[in-house]
C-alpha cells in the first residue's frame, strides 16, 4: 500500500480530516470535492482515478462524503488509516451535533446557523464546480465518455434517480463495452 | 433512558441497512424513532433532521440527535459509532481488495470506463445544490467569484468556505 515515498503519519490523516469535517459545510459532495483538493491536488496522496474509483465503490455503499475519507486513508496506512480518517472527519460533526441536541432538548429551540449556510452554499456549489471540471477534463475522452457524462447527469438531476443505480448502469455498460472490445479486436 | 445495548443494537441494524444510499436512512429512521419507539415527536425528528444537516457529516449525523435523546452523551456516541460501523468495515474492505483487484484486466477497464458516469453525478450534485440555494443575484455573484477563487488561486478551500459562512452569518 505504500507506493509513496514516506509514509504519512497518522496524525496528519487525522488532522487532515478533522479538518475537512469541520469545515466542509454542505455535506455530500462538498466534503468530495474538499477530500478531492487535498488529498489528489495538494498532498498528492492519491491519484485522480483512484480516488474517483473510490468514490464510485463510495457512493454505492451508503455515505460517500464518509467512504471517500475512508478509502483515503486505508489508501494511505491501510486499516488503520481508515478508520482514523473516518473518526477524524466524522468527529467535528458529532460534537457538533452532541452540542446541538442538547441546546435543542433543553431549551426547545432550534439555533440558528443557517444564515451562515446561506453564504457558504454558493462558495461550495463553486468548489463543486471546479472539481467536476477537473475530473471531466482528465477523465472524459470521446464521445462516448461526454454521452454518459450526460446521462448520469440527466439521470441524476431529471429522473432523480438514486446514484447507486447510475453507477452499477455505468459499470454493466462499461463492463459490456470492454469486453466486446475485446473479443472483436 | 434506554439501555445502551439496545441502542447499539438498533443503530447497528440501521448502519447495515441504509447501504446503498443516505435517504433510505430518512423513512427508516422515522419509522424506527418515532412509530416503533416512541423516543421522539414528528416534529423534534424533522428538527433533528435539519439539524444534522447544519453539518459536514452525513445525514446519518441523525443517528447523533435520535441517540442523543434516547439515551444522552453516551447513547449519542454509540448510535453514532455503530449507525458508521458497516459502512466503515465495508470500505475497508474494498480498499483491502481493491490493488488486487485492479489488476484484472477486465475490472480495471470497467472501473476506468464508468469514471465520466462519476464526472456526471458530481456535476449533478452542484446542480440540485444550486436548484435549491440560488435565489437571487447576491448568490449568483458568491458562486463567481468562488468559483475563481477556487480555480485560479491556490487559497485553501476550507479557508474560503469558512470566510463565507462568517460573512454569510453578517450579512442575514
Amino acid at each position: 500500500m505504500d507506493k509513496s515515498p514516506h509514509k504519512v503519519s497518522l496524525t496528519e490523516i487525522f488532522l487532515t480530516f478533522a479538518t475537512i469535517g469541520l469545515t466542509g459545510f454542505g455535506g455530500g459532495m462538498a466534503i468530495v470535492a474538499l477530500v478531492e483538493r487535498i488529498s489528489v491536488r495538494e498532498k498528492k496522496w492519491i491519484s485522480s482515478e483512484e480516488f474517483m474509483h473510490g468514490l464510485a465503490f463510495g457512493q454505492i455503499l451508503g455515505p460517500f462524503s464518509l467512504n471517500v475519507c475512508t478509502f483515503t486513508g486505508h489508501h494511505l496506512r491501510g486499516i488503520r488509516g481508515g478508520i482514523i480518517a473516518a473518526i477524524g472527519f466524522i468527529l467535528p460533526s458529532f460534537l457538533l451535533v452532541s452540542f446541538l441536541s442538547w441546546v435543542y432538548f433543553t431549551y426547545n429551540k432550534l439555533p440558528q446557523l443557517q444564515a451562515a449556510l446561506k453564504g457558504t452554499n454558493p462558495v461550495i456549489i463553486g468548489l463543486i464546480v471546479v472539481v467536476a471540471i477537473d475530473m471531466g477534463r482528465k477523465q472524459i475522452k470521446g464521445v462516448g465518455g461526454a454521452l454518459m457524462a450526460l446521462a448520469a447527469l440527466s439521470a441524476s438531476v431529471l429522473f432523480k434517480l438514486n446514484a447507486a443505480w447510475i453507477l452499477l448502469g455505468a459499470a454493466l455498460w462499461s463492463l459490456c463495452s470492454s469486453y466486446f472490445r475485446r473479443r472483436f479486436n | 433512558m434506554t439501555s445502551i445495548f439496545m441502542i447499539a443494537w438498533i443503530y447497528l441494524r440501521i448502519g447495515l441497512m441504509f447501504v446503498g444510499g443516505g435517504y433510505v436512512l430518512i423513512p427508516l429512521l422515522n419509522h424506527i424513532m418515532v412509530e416503533q419507539y416512541r423516543w421522539l415527536t414528528l416534529r423534534q425528528f424533522l428538527d433533528g433532521l435539519a439539524l444534522s444537516q447544519l453539518t459536514p457529516g452525513p445525514l446519518a449525523m441523525l443517528a447523533t440527535f435520535t441517540g442523543f435523546r434516547a439515551g444522552g452523551f453516551p447513547g449519542a456516541l454509540v448510535a453514532t459509532i455503530c449507525i458508521f460501523i458497516p459502512c466503515v468495515v465495508l470500505m475497508l474492505i474494498v480498499g483491502r481488495n481493491y490493488d488486487r483487484l485492479k489488476k484484472i484486466d477486465i475490472i480495471s477497464s470497467t472501473l476506468d470506463g464508468l469514471l465520466p458516469a462519476v464526472v456526471g453525478l458530481v456535476a449533478a450534485a452542484a446542480w440540485n445544490l444550486g436548484v435549491s440555494s440560488l435565489s437571487g443575484l447576491k448568490e449568483f455573484l458568491v458562486l463567481a467569484i468562488g468559483f475563481a477563487v477556487f480555480k485560479w488561486t491556490k487559497i485553501s478551500p476550507m479557508i474560503v468556505i469558512l470566510g463565507a459562512g462568517l460573512v454569510g452569518l453578517l450579512l442575514n
